[in-house]
């Protein structure tokens, strides 16, 4: 059987016997099946999101987040401090994200070969970005097609003499709506589900979604099988169907924060799993106009500062918008009542701007830690020290100075209580105030790490052509192999990563 | 009060204090009841209240502090309708029904202490449960719960707060109060069926 098969399709217990069998159909999987089912390969891929087409994607976050993100939108740290936003879909993140592309900073890269022992160079991943940006329609943002609320952002950084520029999106036909956190209702948006899942469809590769992996059977140096349960599309609940496949090489891709806790599932301890977990923490302004913005219409993201991405020993970090949708901006209002009601009124002349921090660089930094919930899902930590305060009080200044600069009537913070800040006078407030878990409202879009990628077993999960340390038929390919954070969006540093990796999985395969 | 408070900072974790208020049951605490709306799959009676009425001061309507400028924007927006005219209990109801196991024992140990007067009191507030005071009383316990030294209240006073609002600004009946003109349906239908034909 090839195909995409959904969880009340499999009518009886299924025992599988393919090459491959790759665990999550983000960038990384979906890269892995196309790449293997190329070389000839049958592959299996196993999905615990569902499988949805344009017609579903009705463009309302009450239906987009439980049913396209992981814990049905409420995924968190432990204390809830950070909200952790998260892909669960055939196609994974590539389906909700907001389509920003970058490649990996060849700095990054450097770092990872010098402290890790990691393999990849800028000369290896060119030819892989190559083709991934062919295929993925990735192209730079003209100006005059950013819409209000990014160009506050652009402007404003222009007027201060900051670095700033256009993205590039991986879309094609697009009608900027702004719905790409919702999945994309027209099609434009070349997620891995329009791309290279049904490349791999169509050699023969078969997705079943629905289907949660729940461990790895492994025994001496080899992995057995891949054991999980199908869910029914609909209720999310167990149809009482087990899914087992022994296949002659395991691909874990379920990502950050899945792909750690399947290993610990699977009682894969060995090395650091789980830990330097790396989030880009995320801190926000909002930004009143007098005139509309109506930043829940248009392209969400299509401008990015790195201006202050590297700040010495200090982190770095960058700048980008984020849409402005009713449902996401009443979660992130700090405060309650009329804090959050009054403000909430004038949403069409928001602005909200976003700065990412990048993790991962400091000296002793540690980033997060996933270990399991008593459901076996991941339990994230992720201490924020001084180094996030120093990072967040910095970059909450720099939005504001930005938005200053381009006119805005004033700014608040996601401080509890929020910070006003309507002329450089007051962003003294903004440093004053106290940081700390749920005192400040803190995000994150990109999980990466907690499988780390290196020379040296102790410190890392997988070698560095991300083949397991122990288990040699077991490969990890997505972002939790990265050894830090990156400092630009990181989907197309995933699918590139995991293209080139697929040679190594291949060969693996032949030896097998 | 403060002396209080010190005393419960010093001598209580945050698992062990959700875990005490959790053992004593709900009922117990003389909860002010609200008729569920239908058949409650998550929430018990008693909760469902609790829940019903922290919802209603999260999101009530209130002066703030806002622009002059945009003071017009204001009065030109139909006014929102109440948390309790969308169920917004019932749909947080309805939302956690599927939640794991050990997600909900904490959610449940959370709106008990939430509603135990004893806790209220010994930390600086009335002794009485929350859904038997005053708006202005429950203002300032969910003001004390929002900026605690104890983490594990920020924490609670965040999941109630989110829940709250997902749910209330998620129902497209909250739309027009924000201003909101809601996705291009139409717009996306016809292109689809531009682009369906051959």
């Amino acid at each position: 059987m090839s195909g995409i098969v959904r969880g009340d399709q499999v009518a009886t217990d299924l025992l599988l016997t393919p090459d491959v069998c790759i665990v999550g159909s983000g960038p990384g999987g979906a890269m892995i099946a196309s790449r293997l089912s190329a070389a000839g390969a049958r592959v299996v891929v196993l999905e615990e999101g569902g499988h949805h087409s344009k017609e579903e994607f009705d463009m309302q976050e009450a239906t987009a987040y439980p049913r396209l993100y992981q814990d049905r939108g409420n995924r968190a740290t432990a204390d809830l401090s950070i909200a952790v936003l998260q892909g669960r879909a055939v196609g994974g993140g590539t389906v909700v994200n907001w389509t920003t592309s970058f490649r990996t900073p060849d700095d990054v890269l450097a770092l990872w070969r010098e402290k890790e022992g990691a393999a990849i160079t800028p000369e290896a991943l060119r030819p892989h970005f190559d083709e991934i940006e062919e295929r993925l329609g990735i192209r730079k943002v003209d100006v005059e097609d950013v819409n209000a609320n990014n160009r506050a952002l652009y402007d404003g950084c222009k007027k201060l003499g900051w670095a700033v520029d256009t993205i590039r999106r991986n879309v094609r036909g697009c009608l900027r709506t702004g719905y790409c956190g919702m999945g994309c209702p027209v099609d434009a948006k070349q997620s891995a589900a329009l791309t290279y899942l049904p490349d791999a469809v169509s050699r023969g590769a078969t997705i079943y979604a629905n289907c949660r992996v729940r461990r790895i059977e492994w025994s001496g140096k080899q992995a057995r099988a891949v054991v999980g349960e199908v869910l029914h599309p609909g209720t999310q609940e167990q149809t009482g169907r087990t899914v087992r496949v022994e296949p002659r090489i395991v691909v874990v891709s379920a990502g950050a924060l899945n792909s750690p806790a399947l290993l610990l599932r699977s009682g894969l301890a060995q090395g650091p799993v789980g830990r330097n977990t790396w989030l880009h923490p995320t801190v926000a302004m909002v930004a009143l106009y007098r005139e509309p913005i109506e930043g829940f219409y248009g392209a969400p993201q299509s401008v990015a500062s790195h201006h202050f991405a590297h700040r010495g020993k200090d982190a770095g970090f960058f700048l980008e918008a984020a849409p402005v949708h009713p449902m996401l901006a009443g979660l992130a209002l700090p405060g309650f009542g009329a804090q959050v009601t009054g403000q909430m009124g004038l949403l069409p002349h928001v602005s909200v701007s976003i700065a990412l921090m990048i993790d991962g660089f400091g000296e002793g930094e540690e980033g997060g830690t996933v270990t399991l919930r008593p459901d076996g899902g991941p339990k994230l930590t992720y201490p924020q020290g001084d180094r996030h305060f120093e990072c967040f009080r910095a970059s909450m200044k720099a939005l504001a100075r930005a938005h200053l600069a381009n006119g805005a009537l004033r700014l608040s913070s996601l401080h509890v209580p929020a910070v006003t800040v309507s002329s450089e006078k007051d962003l003294a407030a903004l440093e004053a105030a106290q940081l700390g878990p749920n005192r400040c409202g803190v995000f994150t879009a990109h999980q990466m790490g907690g499988c780390r990628m290196g020379g040296d077993p102790a410190r890392s999960v997988v070698n560095p052509e991300l083949r397991h340390h122990v288990v040699e038929n077991l490969f990890v390919a997505d972002g939790s192999v990265f050894p830090t954070g990156l400092g630009v969006n990181p989907m197309e540093s995933i699918y590139a990563v995991s293209s080139w990796a697929a040679q190594h999985v291949r060969s693996a395969l032949a030896k097998a | 009060m403060e002396t209080r408070r010190h005393f419960l900072r010093k001598t209580l974790g945050g698992a062990a204090l959700l875990a005490a208020a959790g053992a004593v049951p709900l009922a117990l605490r003389k909860t002010r009841l609200r008729e569920p709306r239908q058949q409650l799959r998550f929430f018990t009676p008693a909760e469902y209240s609790v829940f019903a009425a922290v919802a209603e001061r999260v999101l009530a309507p209130g002066a703030a502090d806002l622009p002059q400028e945009l003071a017009g924007v204001l009065r030109a927006r139909p006014a929102a309708p109440a948390p309790a005219a969308l169920d917004v209990a019932g749909k947080a109801d309805a939302f956690l029904a599927p939640l794991d196991q050990a997600s909900t024992k904490e959610l449940k140990q959370l709106l008990a202490l939430f509603d135990n007067a004893l806790f209220s009191f010994v930390t600086g507030g009335p002794p009485r449960p929350f859904t038997r005071m005053s708006p202005a009383e429950q203002d300032a316990h969910l003001e004390r719960w929002a900026t605690s030294r104890m983490a594990v209240r920020r924490t609670g006073f965040q999941a109630l707060k989110r829940l709250s609002a997902a749910v209330y600004y998620g129902s497209p009946e909250t739309h027009a109060s924000v201003g909101y003109p809601g996705p291009p349906d139409e717009l996306v239908r016809t292109v689809n069926a531009s682009r369906g034909r051959p």
